[in-house]
């Protein structure tokens, strides 16, 4: 497996580097230049945070890095260690223990001035700022996200639209400054593009065989969840959309001799990318679509920013209701024309991982073709067996070969 | 030793948590009524009254766990996964309908597996407030209990009128006062009545016709006197904190060493009959205002009055010796805020102690030796 040929890797890396590199300046540099650091969720309107002019800082993205760098079980033994239990979701032991940890190897978690929750995504991130909005004594936001059971929801809708107009208010006691909807239009301007160009992408995934699928994603996906508002995201995706044609021209794939599309369900197995990827490759399939990367498909309304903001917002598949989810998986399925599926029973994503076991049931049946369930976290390797892993995959693969005789 | 005790109501309490499913069962076959499930906590059962119908609370099962493993995860939380697991094991056959309140990611999530497995003619996601402390709060609730009361009129065919829910609200305070006093007079006499008997018939009354409820609980109280005396009687006081107080033997461990429970926030237990709602004017607002002003838990922190402010003031008002933390095993909410809890008690001289919880929890040995060692460093005597 190890001598697998990997697809070289892509121009734009370096953008890539380039740009993490000034994001992580920024916010080290955001207290001198006296730039405010509010913390923020991945599905929340950080478009307001940009355009008053602070800096939005992801936690879950600290998170992220530290499990890729498979230093999540040291972080969290430090929030063990406060009474923390290593049960709770892996990104916020990895937040929580760097706050007390002595040794930072992937870097300190940047201070918040300001937290901005938003329990959309789930109730852990809306608990984890709560917790750290008391130990790093700065004010806390809870934009409160009542799940989307059945679409339209007029009154979720409105609760969210009323609580923007309370948040910019916030937003204006703190700052001190007036809030300006010109730039918010400016930063949806950015936002609306930058998702554009990030769909364009991640559809040519659907081409057989394909130049980018879901691991290329997971390494891309940064400056559409962090900078998404940003012009900087825009040029970026610019660029990587131009190199992922490029390579439909000179024929770069992602894995040779592609014979499997497979939809993946949901945050990747962060400190196991690498291995993970290697699996697939070398049973020619490649992992087309998943939920998670295809998160990020805002295209707001600029003549009615705000309602568009909160309509956006709260209909997002992390706030919806078991039915929905199911349908926007069949949908993403069918649209990248997928032979199997693979589910990730995620120890530390409980929104995610609760249900799966009845959805396997529902999608067999539905789509007609294999898929699996493996047990893992995606953080930390203390809940993770690769024996376990290969174990369940196996058949898998077996029940995929046997489709395409 | 209080000898006027009305042993035959305690004894119906008992009755009544060993075959959790009698009273509504009898109740449905003699009124050809409607029972509506619900999990804790923070459901407006009084709109379900006035609907008619038996609202039925409930508090987990000892039945059936293994059932959850095919839908639900080991690590879920087993409130969640023994309630469930009662569904799938037939036991809640006679429901015609299931409310599910969202206040956590399980509570979130639970509903569309449970919708696809044992479907019900009702199943309300019903979605209480996370936040409280700004004007869009009052506003969407009332919404959502508008929601709420339309499904439940959409059940039955017909609207619920203001006499009905006035009526309704009526019953409930008075079933809200009841309990408060017997917890009351439990403070003020722990002889009276054990500390387990109380949550029992906490639990008990969540599953009971709430005319009969308070018939039993009017009746025993007329027989509970407290002896002035026994306020100074040397029993260690503790607080119990947390989601729900499981297993119930519990409070036997603390009583046992010399202890006795003198107050809670737990889900059954003060946390059901906190507060309540004002009879005169615009009654949806008046439910509304009881939310508002719930005591904090960990899925509901006003932060203009956390939750670890409360615990501290709550247990000190009590004058509890000591608090247990119970902590119900895979809770997130309840993990996030332990560490705060912790630390306020102790910066408030409260001696505090986490022990952590299952339902469907076998070894009681356990947590029969960690109440121990608690209450032996708060002093008390193993008077086993």
């Amino acid at each position: 497996m190890s001598n697998k040929r990997r697809a070289k890797p892509f121009k734009t890396t370096a953008f890539m580097k380039e740009l993490m590199a000034k994001y992580y300046a920024d916010g080290a540099a955001a207290a001198e230049a006296g730039i405010p650091v509010a913390w923020v969720t991945a599905v929340s309107p950080v478009e307001l945070v940009y355009a008053a002019g602070m800096f939005p800082y992801y936690p879950e993205n600290f998170g992220a890095v530290a499990s890729a760098r498979k230093i999540a079980d040291k972080l969290s033994v430090v929030a063990e260690s406060k009474g923390y239990s290593h049960d709770l979701c892996g990104y916020a032991r990895c937040g929580i223990g760097d706050a007390y940890a002595s040794e930072h190897p992937v870097g300190e978690i940047v201070k918040p001035n300001m937290l901005f929750g938003c329990n959309t995504q789930c109730g852990t991130l809306a608990k984890w700022f709560e917790v750290a909005s008391r130990y790093y004594k700065a004010p806390y936001f809870l934009l409160d996200t009542p799940q989307v059971v059945q679409d339209p929801d007029d009154s979720v809708t409105s609760y969210y639209l009323e609580q923007l107009y309370e948040f910019i208010a916030f937003l204006e006691d703190f700052t001190g400054k007036k809030f300006s909807f010109d730039k918010l239009n400016e930063v949806l301007y950015y936002a609306n593009e930058a998702c554009r160009l990030w769909n364009e992408i991640l559809d040519t995934a659907a081409l057989k065989p394909a130049p980018f699928g879901f691991f290329e994603a997971c390494f891309h996906m940064f400056p559409i969840v962090t900078m998404r508002g940003t012009k900087d995201a825009v040029d970026y995706y610019q660029a990587l959309r131009d190199e992922v044609y490029e390579r439909i021209e000179e024929k770069t794939f992602v894995v040779d001799d592609e014979q499997f599309k497979i939809y993946f369900d949901h945050i990747p197995l962060w400190p196991r990318l690498r291995w993970f990827s290697d699996i697939f490759a070398e049973h020619k399939a490649m992992i087309a679509v998943s939920l998670y990367t295809h998160s990020w498909a805002y295209s707001f309304d600029l003549d009615r920013p705000m309602e568009s903001l909160a309509e956006q917002y709260t209909r997002e598949f992390v706030n919806r209701f078991f039915d929905y989810r199911i349908d926007l998986k069949l949908d993403l399925m069918r649209r990248y024309n997928v032979d199997g599926f693979i589910l990730f029973s995620n120890r530390s994503c409980k929104p995610n991982a609760i249900g799966l076991y009845d959805k396997q049931n529902i999608l067999s049946r539905e789509m007609g073709i294999p898929g699996v369930i493996f047990e893992a976290d995606m953080s930390d390797l203390r809940f993770f067996s690769e024996e376990q892993v290969l174990n369940e995959l196996r058949p898998f693969f077996e029940q995929l070969k046997a489709t395409a005789r | 030793m209080n000898t006027g005790l009305n042993v035959e109501a305690l004894e119906y309490f008992n009755e009544v948590t060993e075959d959790p499913c009698r009273e509504a069962r009898l109740w449905k076959e003699k009124t050809d009524g409607r029972v509506i499930g619900f999990l804790l906590t923070d459901v407006p059962e009084e709109l379900i009254h006035a609907a008619g119908f038996f609202p039925y609370g409930i508090s987990g099962g000892k039945k059936w766990l293994s059932l959850s493993d095919a839908h639900l995860q080991t690590w879920t939380c087993s409130y969640i996964r023994s309630s469930f697991a009662m569904a799938l094991g037939g036991e809640y056959d006679f429901f015609d309908g299931l409310v599910i309140p969202q206040r956590c990611d399980e509570s979130r999530m639970v509903m569309g597996i449970w919708k696809n497995q044992r479907p019900l003619a009702l199943m309300d996601n019903f979605r209480p407030l996370r936040q409280v402390g700004r004007p869009s709060a009052n506003r969407y609730f009332l919404r959502e209990l508008d929601r709420f009361k339309k499904g439940l009129e959409g059940l039955r065919g017909s609207e619920i009128t203001d006499e009905e829910l006035k009526e309704s609200i009526k019953l409930y305070n008075s079933n809200r006062d009841l309990l408060s006093r017997l917890f009351d007079l439990h403070r003020r006499d722990p002889s009276l009545i054990s500390s387990k008997e109380l949550y029992n018939i906490v639990v008990a009354s969540m599953i009971i016709p709430r005319d009969k409820l308070n018939e039993k609980l009017t009746s025993l109280l007329g027989t509970l006197k407290p002896n002035p005396e026994s306020e100074a009687n040397g029993k260690i006081k503790i607080f119990i904190s947390g989601t729900f107080l499981e297993p119930l033997e519990i409070a036997d461990f603390i009583e046992e060493t010399g202890g006795v429970v003198v107050g809670d926030d737990l889900k059954n237990g003060s946390r059901y009959f906190d507060g309540n709602v004002a009879e005169e004017g615009d009654l949806m607002q008046n439910l509304v205002d009881r939310q508002v002003k719930k005591m904090p838990s960990a899925s509901f922190d006003d932060f203009a009055n956390p939750r670890s402010d409360y615990l501290v003031n709550t247990a000190r008002g009590n004058g509890a010796d000591g608090v247990l933390l119970l902590h119900l095993k895979y809770c997130e909410p309840e993990n996030y805020d332990y560490l705060d809890m912790k630390t306020a008690l102790e910066e408030a001289g409260i001696p505090v102690q986490k022990l952590e919880t299952e339902f469907g929890q076998t070894s009681l040995g356990q947590l029969q030796t960690r109440v121990q060692a608690f209450m032996e460093m708060l002093g008390g005597v193993d008077l086993v």
